[in-house]
């Protein structure tokens, strides 16, 4: 009697809780609205969730960072799947929200079933997305430029499940500047948005301007959202500095950039940025942009056979204006590496996947030749200074080269090894 | 020293004219018909579309920032007819009314122009040397037409029959419609101007600014402190008084401090003005 009180509790509580997690699926399904595309296909596809910011801040960026990874996804499905089996996307929206980003991850792993994570966009919402990722015991493949592996940031970083497909400072500023502080001067004014990439990238910069002799005049973060510069232009305006070296994101970069031109001062200083990829420098538009160095692993413009096949694609199935980017191309070799990690190891499990993509060189990567390092899970890459080229009118014309080098090894993260 | 001090001058003064300019569409909604206007930012956001569109149909930038000011006015119009008229006397929902208006104008800004950053160009490249600095010939143009509306907004506030209705509906509505004035009609006035000052706001400053969906936004907030610190009501004096307490003020303290901190001060501070002048800087506490 006691036996059956208690079982029947205990039933009725599961029955709750059963009512209770179907509710809430049933809810963040609805709310997340999924895009699923599906490929007939006899064979049990490989499903991969990929997290992009299509909607909130940072949509200007989405659509590259989504679409590359569509784009090598059919690629691979044409030449007949991996193993056989066709490679699914399974997107989710981030909205530029580390919270969504952890719905998202969730709902992937847990109602989606897919094999491995791809995507997310900042650095926060890498963090976001990492602790799910590493609780599920599922790979999540990382595409953005990015601040660098520090140990005190895992499970972001230094995690045996994530992989860096994006460049970080080491790779995509100190390349360049020698050559910068020979050729304008040594005096750095860095600007940034007030959050971690800026601050660690500067921090990183600052290694290299000391040790080449130079010097930092000043270092300003700028909150969010910033209408107005006037202030801070005029600190530019009293110091000597000789670049300007610019860590500023989305639509600070564009407000800052037109009054710093309306004020005439790109006549008096060099800008250096790491962030105006092809998207950003398009908004800013040619008089806002036309003498800035950019330095990068990626442009649309670098001439590079892989280059030309990519973007043929690309056209192909999203439209001659579609705008590409450092993120897209980091999204697209992800996805294919993904597939050649599998193929590898012959197996779709999250053991096999880290143990394929580890070492693993990819050479058709838009870029040039690049090459997954086991040690830190940092990827090997091409890295290219560029110049926006005066009264340029698409992307095509809008970058020209200044210098470049085939394969820029970063420094190896300050991680605990073996990655846990 | 003495050069920092002119340099840090022409500065604040930019910034306040600036602000201003952003935040005097909303001095009179808010300020004449107490309308909280939320959908304030979703204007000025319009207003930068607009003009963007426009010119990539191929008009030149004076034309088209009126087209912009004048759509804008045209789409406060049937708000106000629509909706807002019905809920004058109820300032609760005047104000979720208005932010639905936002929100809804920046998804459709989203859909029909899509997410991604544009601009135009500067219509007025080139700076005056001051001497002790360049200041970009747009700015100061934007300064003056500031002025210039400020000008005319007090001369048809305090000059014309048209500023004495407005000022008698705001000091004694009751009154004045006993007295047979078409109250309706003046708000919906009040309104449209309101609209098309927001409209032309965003159309003069997205020159400077990148025209992305949430460029209005970035105002929004700091025009209400305008108003609320300015004096509710006080458009003319009180919205520049504002604008240089929110704005250009900034530029003081950023003298000192970082920017980030700066910018956090000035709102501080704008918190403390009002505890000891509630009703604004310029509206003394006796007044009812």
């Amino acid at each position: 009697m006691k036996f059956n009180k208690n079982r029947r509790t205990l039933l009725s509580r599961r029955t709750a809780l059963k009512g209770i997690a179907a509710t809430t699926g049933v809810a963040a399904a609805t709310l997340a609205a999924p895009t699923i595309i599906r490929r007939a296909s006899a064979a049990e596809p490989i499903r991969v969730g990929v997290i992009s910011p299509l909607t909130g801040a940072w949509t200007v960026y989405g659509r590259a960072h989504a679409s590359g990874f569509e784009l090598a996804v059919d690629e691979i499905n044409a030449r007949g799947g991996v193993l056989g089996r066709p490679m699914e996307v399974v997107l989710g929206d981030s909205k530029t929200e580390p919270r969504i980003v952890v719905e998202q991850a969730n709902r992937l792993i847990r109602q989606a079933r897919v094999d491995f994570l791809a995507g997310t966009f900042s650095s926060a919402e890498r963090q976001a997305g990492a602790p799910v990722a590493t609780q599920a015991n599922k790979i999540l493949l990382y595409p953005t430029f990015y601040e660098g592996q520090e140990g005190e940031y895992y499970p972001g970083v230094c995690n045996k499940n994530i992989f860096m497909f994006g460049p970080e400072p080491t790779q995509q500023v100190w390349p360049f500047m020698e050559y910068m502080m020979n050729k304008f001067g040594k005096k750095f004014f860095l600007i940034g948005s007030d959050y971690v990439w800026p601050q660690v990238t500067n921090l990183v910069s600052k290694r290299k301007i000391d040790e080449l002799g130079g010097e930092v005049v000043a270092e300003v973060y700028i909150p969010f959202n910033t209408p107005q510069y006037d202030s801070v232009l005029r600190d530019i305006r009293n110091s000597d500095a000789d670049i300007i070296f610019h860590t500023l994101t989305g639509s600070d970069t564009v407000n800052f950039r037109q009054q710093f031109v309306a004020a005439g001062m790109n006549k008096n200083f060099t800008l250096w940025t790491v962030d105006d990829e092809e998207v950003v420098t398009s908004g800013l538009g040619p008089q806002a942009s036309e003498g800035t160095y950019v330095s990068f692993d990626y442009f649309m413009s670098i001439d590079h056979p892989n280059n030309k096949t990519f973007l043929k694609s690309f056209h192909t199935k999203f439209g001659k204006d579609a705008l590409m980017n450092t993120v897209g191309v980091a999204m697209y070799n992800a996805a294919h590496m993904a597939a050649l990690a599998i193929e590898k190891t012959g197996e779709v499990s999250t053991d096999a996947i880290r143990e394929g993509l580890e070492d693993l060189t990819f050479d058709k990567a838009p870029q040039g030749t690049v090459t997954m390092r086991k040690l830190d899970h940092q990827l090997v890459l091409p890295s290219f200074l560029m110049r926006v080229r005066k009264g340029w009118t698409s992307v095509n014309d809008m970058f020209e080269e200044i210098q470049s080098v085939t394969k820029a090894v970063p420094l190896d993260a300050r991680c605990k090894y073996p990655l846990q | 020293m003495l050069s920092t001090t002119i340099s840090v001058l022409i500065d604040a003064t930019l910034l306040t004219f600036t602000l201003a300019l952003a935040s005097l569409g909303l001095a009179i909604i808010f300020g004449l018909i107490g309308v909280i206007n939320m959908g304030h930012g979703a204007m000025l956001t319009l207003g930068a579309y607009f003009t963007w569109w426009t010119m990539e149909a191929g008009f030149p930038f004076a034309a088209a920032a009126i087209i912009a000011a004048t759509c804008v006015a045209i789409i406060g119009l049937a708000l106000e007819h629509f909706i807002i008229r019905h809920f004058y006397d109820k300032p609760f929902e005047t104000l979720l009314i208005t932010w639905g208006f936002f929100l809804v104008t920046t998804e459709v800004i989203k859909i029909a122009f899509g997410t991604d950053i544009h601009n135009i160009p500067n219509p007025l490249p080139g700076s005056f040397d001051l001497g002790v600095q360049q200041v970009p010939a747009y700015r100061m143009l934007l300064a003056i037409i500031t002025l210039g509306l400020f000008l005319a907004i007090g001369f048809v506030f305090y000059r014309t029959t048209i500023g004495i209705k407005v000022r008698a509906l705001t000091q004694n509505r009751e009154m004045a419609s006993l007295l047979g004035l078409d109250i309706g009609r003046t708000y919906k006035l009040v309104f449209v101007t309101g609209s098309f000052l927001a409209g032309l706001a965003g159309a003069l400053i997205c020159p400077m600014l990148s025209i992305d969906p949430y460029i209005g936004m970035v105002f929004l907030v700091r025009a209400f402190f305008v108003v609320i610190v300015g004096g509710i009501g006080q458009i003319l004096g009180g919205t520049l008084i504002g604008s240089f307490l929110i704005g250009g003020s900034e530029t003081l303290f950023a003298l000192f401090s970082t920017q980030t901190f700066a910018q956090t001060v000035v709102f501080a501070l704008a918190i403390i003005v009002l505890r000891f002048r509630p009703l604004g800087v310029l509206t003394s506490a006796t007044r009812t």
